[in-house]
């Protein structure tokens, strides 16, 4: 049975059915009409042929047993075949289904990645009807109006929205910040962190999620301001925290003095609406002050911290749930404005719009990080595959081409064409299957690697990257695809005979066409090696480029303690001051300490606002200022060089004038021409950061990323400003194992409440910003290295086969006095000119398709000379090393011997 | 019942070719053809006509066409191709070889 048939009647099964059913049917009532025309009545004859022949049902057993059995038997038996002839030849066995696991494990684990942040659907009900106000980019609060698009908002917008909305069937709404308390849960002696997300209570119910256990939140936990200390566990918390124990419900949690009861633990899958978050509990907004103090949001419509996702009644489409959003929308604003509306406000609110955002995927954070990386790593490993499959392609063409005269002698004996070629693709489905299981046990210990290499810090991010059907379908896919390529050509290449010439055929004559396809596809994985190569290096440089930025500071040596003083039980008054002084002190005083200091922000984000400076004019375009309140040695602890006036000091106290030191971009910006030593200035109505006087100029800083521009910065001390800062900055000398302890000691010395723990490193908070890049830049040098290594493979097993097969050619050429030398310069010279096409067609895809990467490039351009340069040698130098080591054994080849095998 | 394909491997397989010779004939015809022409020794069921049925056109050598029997009923008729009309001279030598050597076999002990 030929090839297209079989794989024709494993498609048409179901015409197949029909047909049989019909013509089955036609030649029973012809026998029964028969009986019936000689005078039978039609019961009679009905009964008859039934009693005579076996029922209709039985024939088409037959007939299929007759079809599928032979299939089935034909399968097996090719299996057999198969499986026999790959044990017969373990050593291509081993590669072939070593390099298709690796091609497949690679794309396997890259997709499982793509998979869970790009493409996983929220596990709730009809993730399809949620949508998002606004885009979610936002993390934080803000009391402005925006001009424009509106993406975070109000608890009492929220309230006023849900309470008067047509067009969603729920609606929610979330605290745009994590937060990060401690709590004492159980009556426990010790306080642990907990991730809380503040939720309003119809969360649950809008998202469609049942609990695990117990109860979740309902509109009724979120009516009264600080009347209901009820918490939601997520499963995984209850997993980690309490074994799964049930008894978890009505456990007792204290944060910052509030007592919460447990009432629920939500569903294995749930982990909130942000892929990359995974709040341990879900507390209602209406407890939001007791949660965070200071945070007085439930009645101020200027407070704005929280995201609305809402579900689209059914049969509402986007076009109208949006028209419905923005008209309660403005009547609302309308309403804020006031019986007197001015132009202004008038204009503004025209303006303001919400943008409904699609949030079947959940918010978007992660996936605006990561896509453009991920899916350059999609077509990173794509391309090993390829290169791979060509390998293993051209490892069957070297096979086939030994097995010619095996082929020739079945088909004498009447195997047909289409019979051989089924034999062989069975033997690659075989190797495609081992490479796919292998691959996806590959990929399943390299996805939780990649997962840890995708988060921003040494906590690996809370994604499930476990392999699901999905996956496990895309890798079935791949590897079908994978059989097909590299199988299909091997299999006609090699049976498309000429049964008398090979038959008689010794190695003397070299099949031509079969030699060039296999050139072809060495050219084609050189080609394509030298252009992950040059993306690799462009990506390693930009890596480098980013890590020699200057930020400024020093990160070294910096580590990072994370201090509770809400949980402590401190407020905003002298005695939080004195105890972040004392703790300096002492902290400071450690054998092995160089300085400490509380800081506010540590890098990568913070509070910005314009500053205004007496006697200069607004304008649009003043840039906004970053602030940080920091402790008197911060600027030394640091190492960031004062220019003009002097430091921070212990001096700047809260009885003294409030004071400033800036970077020369605020100095530049908003005292444009003269010295700012002396002069002041404002940030907004706020009393407490009026008329601050600049003491000193520090050299430009970092503040938000490695790749922004110098921005205007301002440093304040905390004696002069009372607020909670939770970072320590601690400056060692050298590398002190007990360092941590000691710190905690010290800490603990000033006030044995305060719960401490040890947080990442300054390095690795910078570091962490430039994540996504180092994800591509290893990861596509790894594979890069890989492809070059495949690549080898297929070069020195052409040139290998090659030789065997010109060992006559050599050993006549030696006979005529050629020297040894000259053999081994001829086989380098044909492998160098096959290299060279494929790294010339290889740079001009690089040129080409640097041109998609260019944004994800820091410092150099994408036809980077250097780097493309860099991958050109270096993937020269590994072919010609492939080459090598089959050059030398031809040079090696004794004429005498090569003559005398014909 | 007789079944005639359990007495000798490709027996009916031969008979159906041998009865499509002399042009199209649709399933009741060849059942009737073959047991017409045996005298009644092989009645061929459709338990064992469809499967046959189907082998021969699987292997090429045989395709079926929907068709209107008189009685306007539509039924499947099946036709040799070129490679089936090789292949009945073929197995018609192979069997002829068997037949001159079974009966030069049997004739001798008679």
């Amino acid at each position: 049975m030929g090839v297209k048939r079989y794989l024709l009647r494993l498609l048409s099964r179901r015409r197949f059915e029909e047909d049989l059913e019909q013509e089955i049917q036609s030649h029973f009532e012809t026998l029964i009409e028969r009986r019936t025309a000689r005078g039978e009545s039609i019961q009679e004859a009905r009964r008859a042929v039934r009693v005579e022949f076996e029922s209709g049902e039985q024939v088409k057993e037959k007939v299929r047993d007759a079809w599928f059995g032979a299939v089935l038997e034909a399968t097996l038996r090719d299996i057999q075949y198969g499986t026999r002839a790959l044990r017969k030849s373990p050593v291509f066995t081993l590669i072939a289904v070593l390099t298709l696991a690796l091609g497949i494990g690679a794309n396997t684990a890259i997709f499982s990645l793509l998979n869970a942040v790009l493409l996983r659907d929220l596990p709730v009900r009809s993730p399809g009807q949620l949508v998002l106000f606004g885009p979610g980019a936002w993390v934080g609060s803000t009391e402005t109006f925006p001009n424009g698009s509106w993406q975070l908002f109000s608890y009492p917008f929220f309230r006023e929205f849900r309470d008067k909305n047509q067009a969603f069937s729920g609606i929610a709404a979330v605290d745009s910040i994590l937060l990060e308390p401690h709590a004492r849960i159980a009556g426990g002696g010790s306080m642990e962190k907990v991730q809380v997300e503040l939720v309003s209570g119809s969360y649950f119910q809008a998202l469609g999620v049942e609990p695990a256990l117990g109860r979740v939140l309902t509109d009724g936990d979120d009516r009264t301001p600080g009347g209901h200390p009820v918490a939601v566990a997520s499963y995984s918390w209850w997993n980690r925290r309490f074994s799964r124990d049930p008894g978890v419900l009505g456990i007792n949690l204290t944060i910052n003095s509030t007592v919460y009861t447990v009432v629920g633990v939500a569903p294995r899958e749930f982990f909130g609406i942000t892929v990359g978050q995974s709040p341990d509990l879900w507390i209602p907004l209406a407890m939001e002050k007791q949660v965070s103090p200071g945070w007085n949001g439930l009645e101020d419509r200027r407070f704005q911290s929280l995201y609305i996702i809402g579900r689209r009644k059914p049969g509402v489409g986007a076009a109208q749930a949006s028209a419905n959003t923005n008209l309660l929308f403005k009547q609302i604003l309308r309403e804020y404005a006031g019986p007197k509306p001015t132009a202004k406000d008038l204009e503004s609110i025209r303006r303001a719009r919400i943008d409904l955002t699609p949030a079947s995927k959940g918010l978007a954070r992660l996936r605006r990080q990561f896509s453009v990386s991920l899916w350059i790593l999609m077509v990173v490993v794509a391309l090993v595959l390829l290169i791979a499959c060509a390998n293993v392609a051209n490892l069957l063409l070297v096979r086939a081409a030994g097995r010619r005269r095996e082929f020739a002698v079945r088909m004498s004996i009447g195997a047909t064409r289409g019979r051989l070629i089924r034999q062989l693709l069975v033997e690659s489905g075989l190797l495609g299957m081992a490479g796919g299981a292998l691959g996806v046990m590959l990929s399943w210990g390299a996805s939780r690697s990649l997962l840890r290499m995708v988060s921003p810090n040494s906590q690996a991010l809370p994604i499930d990257v476990a392999p699901d059907a999905r996956i496990l379908g895309f890798t079935l896919v791949v590897a079908v695809l994978t059989v097909l390529l590299s199988g299909l050509t091997p299999a006609f290449q090699a049976t498309g005979l000429k049964l008398s010439s090979s038959l008689n055929e010794g190695r003397g004559l070299v099949g031509v066409s079969r030699n060039l396809l296999s050139r072809g596809i060495v050219v084609g994985q050189v080609s394509l090696s030298l252009m992950l190569l040059a993306g690799a290096s462009l990506f390693l440089r930009s890596l480098a480029n980013l890590a020699n930025v200057d930020t400024g500071f020093d990160k070294t040596n910096v580590s990072i303690t994370a201090i509770d003083p809400i949980a402590a039980g401190y407020r905003v008054d002298a005695r939080l001051e004195s105890m972040m002084t004392q703790v300096e002190e002492r902290v400071a005083a450690i054998p092995g300490v160089e300085e400490a200091s509380f800081v506010f922000s540590t890098f990568g984000g913070g509070w910005t606002a314009p500053a205004t400076v007496p006697g200069r004019p607004k304008s649009d375009d003043d840039p906004d200022v970053f602030h940080n309140i920091v402790g008197p040695g911060y600027l030394r602890l640091m190492k960031i060089p004062i220019l003009f006036g002097r430091a921070l000091s212990p001096r700047d106290n809260a009885a003294s004038r409030k004071v400033a030191v800036v970077t020369e971009a605020m100095a530049r910006a908003y005292f444009p021409g003269v010295s700012p030593i002396g002069r002041s200035f404002s940030l907004g109505n706020n009393p407490e950061w009026q008329n601050l006087e600049v003491v000193g100029v520090t050299k430009d800083v970092k503040f938000v990323g490695l790749k922004q521009n110098a921005m205007p910065v301002a440093f304040y001390p905390h004696a002069q400003h009372g607020m909670f800062l939770g970072n320590l900055f601690v400056r060692r000398k050298g590398n002190s194992k007990t360092l941590t302890q000691e710190i905690r000691n010290a800490v603990h010395a000033v006030d044995p409440n305060l719960p401490v723990s040890e947080a990442d490193s300054l390095a690795e908070v910078v570091d962490g910003t430039t994540t996504k890049q180092r994800l591509v830049a290893q990861l596509s040098t790894a594979f890069g290295l890989l492809a070059a290594f495949l690549s080898c493979i297929g070069i020195y097993g052409v040139v290998s086969y090659e030789i065997t097969r010109r060992t006559n050619e050599f050993g006549i050429r030696m006979a005529l006095g050629a020297a040894r030398a000259h053999i081994f310069r001829v086989v380098i010279a044909e492998t160098a000119r096959l290299v060279l096409t494929g790294a010339a067609l290889g740079l001009v895809f690089a040129l080409v398709s640097g041109r998609w990467v260019q944004s994800q490039l820091y410092g150099l351009k994408s036809y980077d000379p250097l780097s493309i340069g860099g991958a050109l040698i270096a993937m020269a130098a590994v072919a010609l090393l492939a080459a090598y080591l089959p050059a030398l054994r031809a040079a090696r080849i004794d004429p005498m011997a090569a003559l005398r095998c014909e | 019942m007789a079944k005639p394909a359990d007495l000798l491997q490709g027996t009916l397989d031969l008979l159906i070719l041998q009865t499509l010779e002399p042009g199209p004939l649709h399933g009741v015809g060849i059942a009737d053809r073959i047991e017409q022409a045996t005298h009644g020794v092989f009645v061929v069921g459709p338990g064992s006509l469809f499967p046959a049925l189907h082998r021969l056109a699987d292997k090429g050598w045989i395709e079926g066409k929907w068709g209107e029997l008189e009685s306007g009923r539509r039924a499947k008729f099946y036709s040799l191709t070129p490679p089936g009309r090789a292949q009945l001279t073929r197995e018609k030598r192979g069997w002829q070889k068997v037949r001159t050597a079974m009966s030069q076999v049997l004739g001798e002990e008679t």
